[in-house]
Protein backbone atom coordinates (compact mmCIF):
# COMPACT_ATOMS: atom_id res chain seq x y z
CA UNK A 1 0.00 0.00 0.00
CA UNK A 2 2.56 2.61 1.24
CA UNK A 3 1.37 5.73 -0.55
CA UNK A 4 0.05 4.01 -3.68
CA UNK A 5 -3.45 5.33 -2.97
CA UNK A 6 -4.93 8.49 -1.49
CA UNK A 7 -8.10 10.14 -0.28
CA UNK A 8 -8.76 12.91 -2.77
CA UNK A 9 -12.23 14.04 -1.74
CA UNK A 10 -14.27 14.32 1.45
CA UNK A 11 -17.96 15.03 1.81
CA UNK A 12 -20.26 15.47 4.78
CA UNK A 13 -23.83 16.47 5.40
CA UNK A 14 -24.71 18.76 8.25
CA UNK A 15 -24.82 16.78 11.49
CA UNK A 16 -27.98 16.54 13.60
CA UNK A 17 -29.21 15.15 16.88
CA UNK A 18 -30.90 11.78 16.30
CA UNK A 19 -34.27 12.26 14.68
CA UNK A 20 -33.69 15.86 13.59
CA UNK A 21 -32.28 15.33 10.10
CA UNK A 22 -34.60 16.75 7.44
CA UNK A 23 -33.48 13.99 5.05
CA UNK A 24 -33.75 10.21 5.07
CA UNK A 25 -30.69 8.03 5.68
CA UNK A 26 -30.50 7.28 1.94
CA UNK A 27 -30.79 10.95 1.00
CA UNK A 28 -28.06 11.82 3.52
CA UNK A 29 -25.76 9.25 1.87
CA UNK A 30 -26.42 10.73 -1.58
CA UNK A 31 -25.57 14.23 -0.34
CA UNK A 32 -22.30 13.12 1.29
CA UNK A 33 -21.13 11.11 -1.74
CA UNK A 34 -22.01 13.96 -4.11
CA UNK A 35 -20.07 16.45 -2.00
CA UNK A 36 -17.07 14.09 -1.79
CA UNK A 37 -16.98 13.79 -5.59
CA UNK A 38 -17.28 17.57 -5.99
CA UNK A 39 -14.49 18.08 -3.46
CA UNK A 40 -12.32 15.61 -5.40
CA UNK A 41 -13.02 17.38 -8.69
CA UNK A 42 -14.39 14.15 -10.17
CA UNK A 43 -17.72 14.04 -12.07
CA UNK A 44 -20.22 12.20 -9.83
CA UNK A 45 -21.02 9.75 -12.62
CA UNK A 46 -17.35 8.67 -12.66
CA UNK A 47 -17.44 7.24 -9.13
CA UNK A 48 -17.19 3.52 -9.94
CA UNK A 49 -16.97 1.75 -6.58
CA UNK A 50 -18.84 1.77 -3.26
CA UNK A 51 -17.59 0.47 0.10
CA UNK A 52 -19.26 0.74 3.50
CA UNK A 53 -19.55 -1.00 6.89
CA UNK A 54 -22.77 -1.81 8.76
CA UNK A 55 -24.61 0.36 6.27
CA UNK A 56 -28.14 0.06 4.93
CA UNK A 57 -27.53 1.95 1.66
CA UNK A 58 -27.29 -0.77 -0.96
CA UNK A 59 -24.88 0.27 -3.76
CA UNK A 60 -27.42 -1.06 -6.25
CA UNK A 61 -29.86 1.64 -5.18
CA UNK A 62 -27.14 4.20 -4.53
CA UNK A 63 -25.45 3.86 -7.92
CA UNK A 64 -28.80 4.25 -9.67
CA UNK A 65 -29.65 7.39 -7.72
CA UNK A 66 -26.22 8.93 -8.29
CA UNK A 67 -26.07 8.28 -12.01
CA UNK A 68 -23.00 6.06 -11.84
CA UNK A 69 -22.03 5.13 -15.39
CA UNK A 70 -19.91 2.05 -14.72
CA UNK A 71 -19.96 0.40 -11.29
CA UNK A 72 -17.07 -2.06 -11.12
CA UNK A 73 -16.58 -2.65 -7.38
CA UNK A 74 -18.81 -2.97 -4.30
CA UNK A 75 -17.99 -4.31 -0.85
CA UNK A 76 -18.92 -4.04 2.79
CA UNK A 77 -16.74 -4.79 5.80
CA UNK A 78 -17.69 -7.67 8.11
CA UNK A 79 -18.27 -7.45 11.81
CA UNK A 80 -19.54 -5.23 14.56
CA UNK A 81 -20.04 -1.54 13.97
CA UNK A 82 -17.72 1.43 14.11
CA UNK A 83 -14.73 -0.90 14.09
CA UNK A 84 -15.14 -0.90 10.29
CA UNK A 85 -14.45 2.77 9.49
CA UNK A 86 -10.77 2.37 8.62
CA UNK A 87 -11.30 -0.99 7.01
CA UNK A 88 -13.83 0.47 4.58
CA UNK A 89 -11.09 2.89 3.49
CA UNK A 90 -8.66 -0.01 3.29
CA UNK A 91 -10.95 -2.10 1.06
CA UNK A 92 -11.46 0.88 -1.24
CA UNK A 93 -7.72 1.50 -1.42
CA UNK A 94 -7.03 -2.15 -2.20
CA UNK A 95 -9.61 -2.05 -4.98
CA UNK A 96 -8.12 0.98 -6.71
CA UNK A 97 -4.58 -0.32 -6.29
CA UNK A 98 -5.65 -3.63 -7.85
CA UNK A 99 -7.29 -1.77 -10.72
CA UNK A 100 -10.78 -3.05 -9.97
CA UNK A 101 -12.11 0.49 -9.95
CA UNK A 102 -10.78 4.01 -10.43
CA UNK A 103 -12.60 6.24 -7.94
CA UNK A 104 -14.06 4.31 -5.02
CA UNK A 105 -16.18 6.00 -2.41
CA UNK A 106 -16.17 4.78 1.21
CA UNK A 107 -19.05 6.09 3.27
CA UNK A 108 -21.46 5.73 6.17
CA UNK A 109 -24.92 7.17 6.55
CA UNK A 110 -26.93 7.06 9.73
CA UNK A 111 -30.42 8.26 10.61
CA UNK A 112 -31.14 6.91 14.07
CA UNK A 113 -34.37 8.89 14.01
CA UNK A 114 -35.50 6.78 11.06
CA UNK A 115 -34.20 3.37 12.13
CA UNK A 116 -34.07 3.34 15.94
CA UNK A 117 -31.53 4.51 18.46
CA UNK A 118 -28.39 2.51 19.27
CA UNK A 119 -28.68 3.26 22.99
CA UNK A 120 -32.08 1.63 23.44
CA UNK A 121 -33.27 -1.97 23.39
CA UNK A 122 -35.00 -2.66 20.09
CA UNK A 123 -37.17 -5.47 18.85
CA UNK A 124 -39.22 -8.12 20.66
CA UNK A 125 -38.72 -9.27 24.25
CA UNK A 126 -37.52 -12.74 23.20
CA UNK A 127 -33.94 -13.37 22.23
CA UNK A 128 -31.91 -16.12 20.54
CA UNK A 129 -28.25 -16.86 19.84
CA UNK A 130 -25.42 -15.32 21.86
CA UNK A 131 -27.65 -12.56 23.20
CA UNK A 132 -29.78 -15.15 25.01
CA UNK A 133 -26.93 -15.38 27.54
CA UNK A 134 -26.77 -11.63 28.25
CA UNK A 135 -29.96 -9.69 27.43
CA UNK A 136 -32.34 -11.57 29.79
CA UNK A 137 -30.04 -10.43 32.61
CA UNK A 138 -30.43 -6.80 31.58
CA UNK A 139 -27.23 -6.37 29.56
CA UNK A 140 -28.34 -5.16 26.15
CA UNK A 141 -26.63 -2.10 24.71
CA UNK A 142 -23.09 -1.30 23.55
CA UNK A 143 -22.64 1.09 26.50
CA UNK A 144 -23.34 -1.77 28.90
CA UNK A 145 -21.04 -4.19 27.04
CA UNK A 146 -18.19 -1.68 26.97
CA UNK A 147 -18.74 -0.91 30.66
CA UNK A 148 -18.09 -4.57 31.47
CA UNK A 149 -14.77 -4.45 29.57
CA UNK A 150 -13.81 -1.07 31.03
CA UNK A 151 -14.52 -2.02 34.65
CA UNK A 152 -12.14 -4.97 34.44
CA UNK A 153 -9.48 -2.88 32.66
CA UNK A 154 -9.66 -0.21 35.38
CA UNK A 155 -9.37 -2.91 38.06
CA UNK A 156 -6.39 -4.68 36.48
CA UNK A 157 -4.34 -1.60 35.69
CA UNK A 158 -5.31 0.88 38.42
CA UNK A 159 -7.02 3.26 35.99
CA UNK A 160 -9.20 5.93 37.62
CA UNK A 161 -12.35 7.76 36.54
CA UNK A 162 -10.13 10.77 35.74
CA UNK A 163 -8.62 8.89 32.79
CA UNK A 164 -12.09 8.46 31.31
CA UNK A 165 -12.81 12.13 32.00
CA UNK A 166 -9.73 13.18 30.01
CA UNK A 167 -11.07 11.55 26.82
CA UNK A 168 -14.40 13.31 27.19
CA UNK A 169 -12.95 16.70 28.12
CA UNK A 170 -10.57 16.68 25.15
CA UNK A 171 -13.41 15.98 22.69
CA UNK A 172 -15.62 18.71 24.16
CA UNK A 173 -12.77 21.22 24.20
CA UNK A 174 -11.98 20.60 20.53
CA UNK A 175 -15.68 20.78 19.58
CA UNK A 176 -15.80 24.37 20.87
CA UNK A 177 -13.58 25.36 17.93
CA UNK A 178 -15.66 23.44 15.36
CA UNK A 179 -18.90 25.11 14.22
CA UNK A 180 -20.03 21.83 12.58
CA UNK A 181 -20.11 20.13 15.99
CA UNK A 182 -23.49 19.40 17.53
CA UNK A 183 -21.94 20.37 20.90
CA UNK A 184 -20.41 23.60 19.57
CA UNK A 185 -21.08 26.33 22.13
CA UNK A 186 -21.60 23.77 24.91
CA UNK A 187 -18.28 23.55 26.77
CA UNK A 188 -17.81 20.88 29.43
CA UNK A 189 -15.99 21.33 32.73
CA UNK A 190 -14.45 18.58 34.81
CA UNK A 191 -17.05 19.30 37.51
CA UNK A 192 -19.91 18.96 35.03
CA UNK A 193 -18.43 15.68 33.84
CA UNK A 194 -18.31 14.20 37.34
CA UNK A 195 -21.71 15.62 38.31
CA UNK A 196 -23.45 14.21 35.24
CA UNK A 197 -25.74 11.23 35.73
CA UNK A 198 -24.55 7.68 35.35
CA UNK A 199 -25.69 5.88 32.23
CA UNK A 200 -23.97 2.65 33.24
CA UNK A 201 -21.14 2.72 35.74
CA UNK A 202 -18.30 3.49 35.07
CA UNK A 203 -19.78 5.67 32.27
CA UNK A 204 -21.28 9.05 33.04
CA UNK A 205 -23.50 10.74 30.46
CA UNK A 206 -20.43 12.48 29.01
CA UNK A 207 -18.52 9.21 28.57
CA UNK A 208 -21.09 8.19 25.97
CA UNK A 209 -21.21 9.16 22.33
CA UNK A 210 -24.09 11.18 21.03
CA UNK A 211 -26.86 9.68 18.97
CA UNK A 212 -26.78 11.56 15.68
CA UNK A 213 -28.01 11.68 12.12
CA UNK A 214 -25.78 12.49 9.16
CA UNK A 215 -23.44 11.07 6.56
CA UNK A 216 -19.78 11.25 5.64
CA UNK A 217 -17.88 9.96 2.61
CA UNK A 218 -14.39 9.93 1.11
CA UNK A 219 -13.19 9.29 -2.44
CA UNK A 220 -10.12 7.11 -2.90
CA UNK A 221 -8.01 6.78 -6.02
CA UNK A 222 -4.44 5.96 -6.98
CA UNK A 223 -1.56 8.30 -6.19
CA UNK A 224 -0.99 8.74 -9.96
CA UNK A 225 -4.52 10.00 -10.57
CA UNK A 226 -4.39 12.06 -7.36
CA UNK A 227 -1.54 14.08 -8.85
CA UNK A 228 -3.92 15.42 -11.53
CA UNK A 229 -6.71 16.36 -9.08
CA UNK A 230 -7.10 19.72 -7.31
CA UNK A 231 -7.08 18.66 -3.65
CA UNK A 232 -4.10 17.90 -1.41
CA UNK A 233 -3.96 14.08 -1.34
CA UNK A 234 -4.04 12.30 1.99
CA UNK A 235 -1.90 9.30 1.08
CA UNK A 236 -2.80 5.98 2.64
CA UNK A 237 0.50 5.00 4.17
CA UNK A 238 -0.82 1.81 5.75
CA UNK A 239 -3.99 0.15 6.96
CA UNK A 240 -4.71 -2.93 9.01
CA UNK A 241 -7.56 -5.03 10.30
CA UNK A 242 -7.26 -7.74 12.97
CA UNK A 243 -8.52 -9.85 15.82
CA UNK A 244 -6.96 -12.54 18.00
CA UNK A 245 -7.74 -16.22 18.50
CA UNK A 246 -11.35 -16.67 19.61
CA UNK A 247 -11.77 -12.90 19.78
CA UNK A 248 -15.24 -13.57 18.44
CA UNK A 249 -16.22 -15.88 21.30
CA UNK A 250 -19.45 -14.45 22.64
CA UNK A 251 -20.86 -13.31 25.98
CA UNK A 252 -17.49 -12.07 27.30
CA UNK A 253 -15.76 -15.45 27.01
CA UNK A 254 -12.95 -14.37 24.68
CA UNK A 255 -9.65 -15.53 26.24
CA UNK A 256 -8.26 -12.01 26.18
CA UNK A 257 -10.62 -9.98 28.32
CA UNK A 258 -10.58 -7.06 28.56
CA UNK A 259 -9.47 -6.21 25.05
CA UNK A 260 -10.28 -3.58 22.46
CA UNK A 261 -9.06 -5.95 19.67
CA UNK A 262 -6.17 -3.68 18.65
CA UNK A 263 -3.00 -5.67 19.45
CA UNK A 264 -2.79 -7.34 16.04
CA UNK A 265 -3.98 -4.18 14.30
CA UNK A 266 -1.14 -2.23 15.94
CA UNK A 267 1.50 -4.84 15.15
CA UNK A 268 0.45 -4.96 11.49
CA UNK A 269 0.03 -1.22 11.05
CA UNK A 270 3.44 -0.32 12.47
CA UNK A 271 5.15 -3.13 10.50
CA UNK A 272 3.48 -2.11 7.23
CA UNK A 273 4.08 1.62 7.68
CA UNK A 274 7.60 1.51 9.10
CA UNK A 275 6.69 4.10 11.72
CA UNK A 276 5.64 3.77 15.36
CA UNK A 277 3.31 5.39 17.89
CA UNK A 278 5.85 8.09 18.75
CA UNK A 279 5.87 9.28 15.12
CA UNK A 280 2.14 10.03 14.98
CA UNK A 281 1.24 13.74 14.89
CA UNK A 282 -2.52 13.53 15.43
CA UNK A 283 -5.05 10.75 16.06
CA UNK A 284 -8.79 10.25 15.71
CA UNK A 285 -9.85 7.47 18.07
CA UNK A 286 -13.45 6.31 17.84
CA UNK A 287 -15.11 7.00 21.16
CA UNK A 288 -18.36 5.13 21.43
CA UNK A 289 -17.50 5.30 25.11
CA UNK A 290 -14.36 6.64 26.77
CA UNK A 291 -13.19 3.36 28.31
CA UNK A 292 -12.45 1.40 25.11
CA UNK A 293 -10.38 4.37 23.86
CA UNK A 294 -7.95 3.80 26.73
CA UNK A 295 -7.75 0.07 26.01
CA UNK A 296 -7.29 0.71 22.28
CA UNK A 297 -4.51 3.27 22.79
CA UNK A 298 -2.68 0.86 25.08
CA UNK A 299 -3.02 -2.05 22.64
CA UNK A 300 -1.79 0.12 19.76
CA UNK A 301 1.34 0.76 21.82
CA UNK A 302 0.97 4.42 22.78
CA UNK A 303 1.62 3.48 26.44
CA UNK A 304 1.47 0.34 28.56
CA UNK A 305 -1.97 -0.25 30.12
CA UNK A 306 -0.79 0.85 33.56
CA UNK A 307 0.67 4.01 32.02
CA UNK A 308 -2.32 4.94 29.85
CA UNK A 309 -3.83 7.26 32.47
CA UNK A 310 -0.62 9.25 32.60
CA UNK A 311 -0.52 9.30 28.78
CA UNK A 312 -3.95 10.94 28.42
CA UNK A 313 -3.49 13.33 31.37
CA UNK A 314 -1.96 16.80 31.68
CA UNK A 315 -3.30 17.92 28.31
CA UNK A 316 -1.26 15.40 26.31
CA UNK A 317 -4.23 14.58 24.02
CA UNK A 318 -5.39 18.18 23.65
CA UNK A 319 -4.74 20.69 20.89
CA UNK A 320 -2.48 22.62 20.46
CA UNK A 321 0.17 21.73 23.03
CA UNK A 322 -0.38 18.00 23.63
CA UNK A 323 2.00 15.37 22.37
CA UNK A 324 -0.85 13.58 20.58
CA UNK A 325 -3.87 15.81 19.96
CA UNK A 326 -6.84 13.47 19.69
CA UNK A 327 -10.34 13.76 18.23
CA UNK A 328 -9.64 17.27 17.03
CA UNK A 329 -13.12 17.85 15.57
CA UNK A 330 -14.85 16.85 18.80
CA UNK A 331 -15.25 13.24 17.72
CA UNK A 332 -18.21 10.98 18.37
CA UNK A 333 -18.71 12.54 21.79
CA UNK A 334 -19.01 16.18 20.83
CA UNK A 335 -18.97 16.68 17.04
CA UNK A 336 -21.43 13.99 15.93
CA UNK A 337 -21.76 10.23 15.93
CA UNK A 338 -21.81 9.32 12.25
CA UNK A 339 -20.74 5.85 13.29
CA UNK A 340 -17.19 7.18 13.40
CA UNK A 341 -16.81 8.04 9.74
CA UNK A 342 -16.66 11.75 10.64
CA UNK A 343 -13.32 10.82 12.28
CA UNK A 344 -11.97 9.64 8.92
CA UNK A 345 -12.85 12.94 7.24
CA UNK A 346 -11.23 14.82 10.14
CA UNK A 347 -8.04 12.77 9.82
CA UNK A 348 -7.91 13.80 6.13
CA UNK A 349 -8.49 17.46 7.02
CA UNK A 350 -5.47 17.30 9.34
CA UNK A 351 -3.28 16.25 6.39
CA UNK A 352 -4.76 19.02 4.24
CA UNK A 353 -4.29 21.67 6.95
CA UNK A 354 -8.06 22.28 7.16
CA UNK A 355 -8.99 21.24 10.71
CA UNK A 356 -10.48 23.77 13.12
CA UNK A 357 -7.88 22.45 15.58
CA UNK A 358 -5.12 22.10 13.03
CA UNK A 359 -1.94 20.41 14.23
CA UNK A 360 0.95 22.37 12.79
CA UNK A 361 2.77 20.53 9.98
CA UNK A 362 0.84 17.31 10.57
CA UNK A 363 2.60 14.63 8.52
CA UNK A 364 1.09 11.45 9.96
CA UNK A 365 -2.61 11.34 10.81
CA UNK A 366 -4.04 8.17 12.39
CA UNK A 367 -7.56 6.72 12.64
CA UNK A 368 -8.32 4.03 15.19
CA UNK A 369 -11.78 2.63 14.43
CA UNK A 370 -14.19 1.41 17.08
CA UNK A 371 -12.20 -0.20 19.90
CA UNK A 372 -14.15 -2.84 21.80
CA UNK A 373 -15.65 -4.67 18.85
CA UNK A 374 -13.88 -7.01 16.45
CA UNK A 375 -12.22 -7.09 14.06
CA UNK A 376 -10.51 -3.80 14.86
CA UNK A 377 -9.13 -1.64 12.07
CA UNK A 378 -6.88 1.36 11.62
CA UNK A 379 -5.63 3.55 8.78
CA UNK A 380 -2.66 5.90 8.67
CA UNK A 381 -2.69 8.92 6.34
CA UNK A 382 0.49 10.75 5.35
CA UNK A 383 1.22 14.08 3.72
CA UNK A 384 4.19 12.67 1.82
CA UNK A 385 3.71 9.83 -0.58
CA UNK A 386 6.76 7.84 0.57
CA UNK B 1 -39.47 -16.87 43.77
CA UNK B 2 -40.16 -13.82 41.68
CA UNK B 3 -37.81 -12.64 39.01
CA UNK B 4 -34.87 -10.32 39.76
CA UNK B 5 -35.72 -8.16 36.75
CA UNK B 6 -39.36 -7.27 35.92
CA UNK B 7 -41.49 -10.28 34.95
CA UNK B 8 -42.17 -8.94 31.46
CA UNK B 9 -38.49 -8.41 30.65
CA UNK B 10 -36.70 -10.32 27.90
CA UNK B 11 -36.46 -14.12 27.92
CA UNK B 12 -34.31 -16.52 25.93
CA UNK B 13 -35.97 -18.61 23.25
CA UNK B 14 -35.07 -22.19 24.08
CA UNK B 15 -33.43 -24.12 21.24
CA UNK B 16 -31.37 -27.28 20.79
CA UNK B 17 -28.11 -25.54 21.72
CA UNK B 18 -29.24 -23.78 24.89
CA UNK B 19 -31.95 -26.15 26.24
CA UNK B 20 -29.80 -27.75 28.98
CA UNK B 21 -28.41 -24.41 30.13
CA UNK B 22 -31.78 -22.66 30.43
CA UNK B 23 -34.12 -25.46 31.48
CA UNK B 24 -32.28 -28.16 33.49
CA UNK B 25 -31.84 -26.35 36.78
CA UNK B 26 -28.22 -27.52 36.76
CA UNK B 27 -25.22 -25.58 35.55
CA UNK B 28 -24.65 -27.82 32.53
CA UNK B 29 -21.79 -26.77 30.26
CA UNK B 30 -21.06 -27.98 26.76
CA UNK B 31 -18.11 -30.37 26.49
CA UNK B 32 -16.52 -31.58 23.26
CA UNK B 33 -16.57 -35.39 22.90
CA UNK B 34 -13.36 -35.40 20.87
CA UNK B 35 -11.06 -33.13 22.92
CA UNK B 36 -12.98 -32.68 26.22
CA UNK B 37 -12.80 -28.89 26.01
CA UNK B 38 -15.56 -27.16 27.94
CA UNK B 39 -16.90 -24.05 26.22
CA UNK B 40 -19.62 -21.52 26.95
CA UNK B 41 -21.88 -20.35 25.43
CA UNK B 42 -22.58 -23.65 23.66
CA UNK B 43 -21.60 -23.53 20.01
CA UNK B 44 -22.20 -25.64 16.92
CA UNK B 45 -18.46 -26.29 16.58
CA UNK B 46 -15.74 -26.89 19.19
CA UNK B 47 -13.40 -23.90 19.08
CA UNK B 48 -10.40 -26.11 19.93
CA UNK B 49 -10.71 -29.10 17.59
CA UNK B 50 -13.74 -28.26 15.39
CA UNK B 51 -15.55 -31.31 16.77
CA UNK B 52 -19.31 -31.30 16.43
CA UNK B 53 -20.36 -33.87 19.02
CA UNK B 54 -20.97 -32.68 22.54
CA UNK B 55 -21.99 -33.88 25.96
CA UNK B 56 -22.66 -31.79 29.06
CA UNK B 57 -20.68 -31.56 32.28
CA UNK B 58 -22.10 -30.11 35.46
CA UNK B 59 -20.22 -27.29 37.16
CA UNK B 60 -20.22 -27.04 40.94
CA UNK B 61 -21.47 -23.50 40.34
CA UNK B 62 -19.00 -21.59 42.43
CA UNK B 63 -16.91 -18.71 41.16
CA UNK B 64 -15.96 -15.08 41.57
CA UNK B 65 -17.08 -11.83 40.00
CA UNK B 66 -14.65 -11.14 37.15
CA UNK B 67 -16.27 -7.85 36.12
CA UNK B 68 -19.58 -6.06 36.50
CA UNK B 69 -21.56 -3.09 35.27
CA UNK B 70 -24.17 -1.07 37.14
CA UNK B 71 -27.07 0.00 34.94
CA UNK B 72 -28.68 3.35 35.73
CA UNK B 73 -30.29 4.34 32.45
CA UNK B 74 -33.23 2.04 31.61
CA UNK B 75 -32.65 1.01 28.01
CA UNK B 76 -36.24 -0.24 27.73
CA UNK B 77 -39.51 0.87 29.35
CA UNK B 78 -39.80 -2.53 31.08
CA UNK B 79 -36.55 -1.82 32.96
CA UNK B 80 -37.69 1.52 34.35
CA UNK B 81 -38.58 0.03 37.74
CA UNK B 82 -35.42 -2.11 37.88
CA UNK B 83 -32.65 0.51 37.72
CA UNK B 84 -30.16 0.75 39.24
CA UNK B 85 -29.18 -2.90 38.95
CA UNK B 86 -25.86 -4.71 38.52
CA UNK B 87 -24.96 -7.31 35.90
CA UNK B 88 -22.08 -9.53 36.93
CA UNK B 89 -19.66 -11.62 34.88
CA UNK B 90 -18.76 -14.73 36.91
CA UNK B 91 -15.63 -16.78 36.32
CA UNK B 92 -16.16 -20.39 37.43
CA UNK B 93 -13.75 -22.00 39.91
CA UNK B 94 -13.94 -25.43 38.28
CA UNK B 95 -13.84 -24.17 34.65
CA UNK B 96 -11.81 -20.91 34.67
CA UNK B 97 -12.13 -20.49 30.90
CA UNK B 98 -15.88 -20.15 31.37
CA UNK B 99 -17.48 -16.84 32.29
CA UNK B 100 -21.22 -16.52 32.79
CA UNK B 101 -23.36 -13.38 32.81
CA UNK B 102 -26.02 -12.97 35.48
CA UNK B 103 -27.29 -10.89 38.36
CA UNK B 104 -26.20 -11.10 41.98
CA UNK B 105 -29.56 -11.47 43.68
CA UNK B 106 -28.66 -10.65 47.28
CA UNK B 107 -26.09 -7.87 46.87
CA UNK B 108 -27.08 -4.21 46.28
CA UNK B 109 -25.54 -2.76 43.11
CA UNK B 110 -23.24 -0.40 44.99
CA UNK B 111 -21.76 -3.31 46.97
CA UNK B 112 -20.82 -5.56 44.04
CA UNK B 113 -17.05 -5.92 43.72
CA UNK B 114 -14.58 -7.70 41.46
CA UNK B 115 -13.31 -10.99 43.03
CA UNK B 116 -16.43 -11.30 45.21
CA UNK B 117 -17.09 -15.07 45.67
CA UNK B 118 -20.50 -16.23 44.44
CA UNK B 119 -22.46 -19.42 43.97
CA UNK B 120 -25.17 -20.29 41.52
CA UNK B 121 -28.85 -20.09 42.40
CA UNK B 122 -31.94 -20.43 40.23
CA UNK B 123 -34.86 -18.43 38.95
CA UNK B 124 -37.84 -20.47 37.81
CA UNK B 125 -39.76 -18.67 35.10
CA UNK B 126 -42.53 -19.61 32.74
CA UNK B 127 -42.64 -18.16 29.24
CA UNK B 128 -46.36 -17.46 28.84
CA UNK B 129 -45.98 -17.15 25.05
CA UNK B 130 -44.31 -20.49 24.44
CA UNK B 131 -45.33 -22.42 27.57
CA UNK B 132 -41.64 -23.18 28.13
CA UNK B 133 -40.49 -23.64 31.75
CA UNK B 134 -37.17 -21.86 32.27
CA UNK B 135 -34.59 -22.39 35.02
CA UNK B 136 -32.27 -19.42 34.71
CA UNK B 137 -28.90 -19.51 36.49
CA UNK B 138 -28.36 -16.56 38.82
CA UNK B 139 -25.86 -15.80 41.59
CA UNK B 140 -25.67 -15.10 45.28
CA UNK B 141 -22.77 -14.04 47.46
CA UNK B 142 -20.86 -16.66 49.44
CA UNK B 143 -20.77 -15.16 52.93
CA UNK B 144 -17.87 -16.07 55.16
ZN1 LIG C 1 -12.96 -30.30 20.69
Amino acid sequence: MLGETAVVGIGETDFYRAGQAPLSEFQLACVAVKRAAEDAGIPLEDIDGYVAYSDRQDPVRLSAALGTKRTTFTAQCWGGGGNGTAHAVSIAAAAVEAGYARHVVAFRSLAQGQFGRFGRARGPLRVTGARAYTSPYGLVTPAQECAMQTRRFMHEYGVSQEALAEISLASYEHAQRNPRAVRYGQPLTREQYHDSRWIVEPFHLFDCCQESDGSAAVVITTAERAADLPSTPAYIKAAAQGMGQRAGATAFTEPEFPTAHYKIVGEELWARSGVGPADIDVAQVYENFTGPVLIGLAEMGFAPPDGIEEFVSDGNIRWPDGGLPMNTSGGNLAEAYIHGFELVTEAVRQIRGESTSQVEDAELSLVISGPGYCPGSSVLFSKDRG
Amino acid sequence: MSRFLPEAWMLPIVDDLNREFFTSGKLLLQQCVDCQTVQHPPEEVCHQCQGMEFVHVESAGRGAVYSFAVMHYPVHAELQSAVPYAVVLVQLDDHPSVRIVGNCLDVPPDEVEIDMPVQVTWETLADAETGEQLRMPQWQAIRR
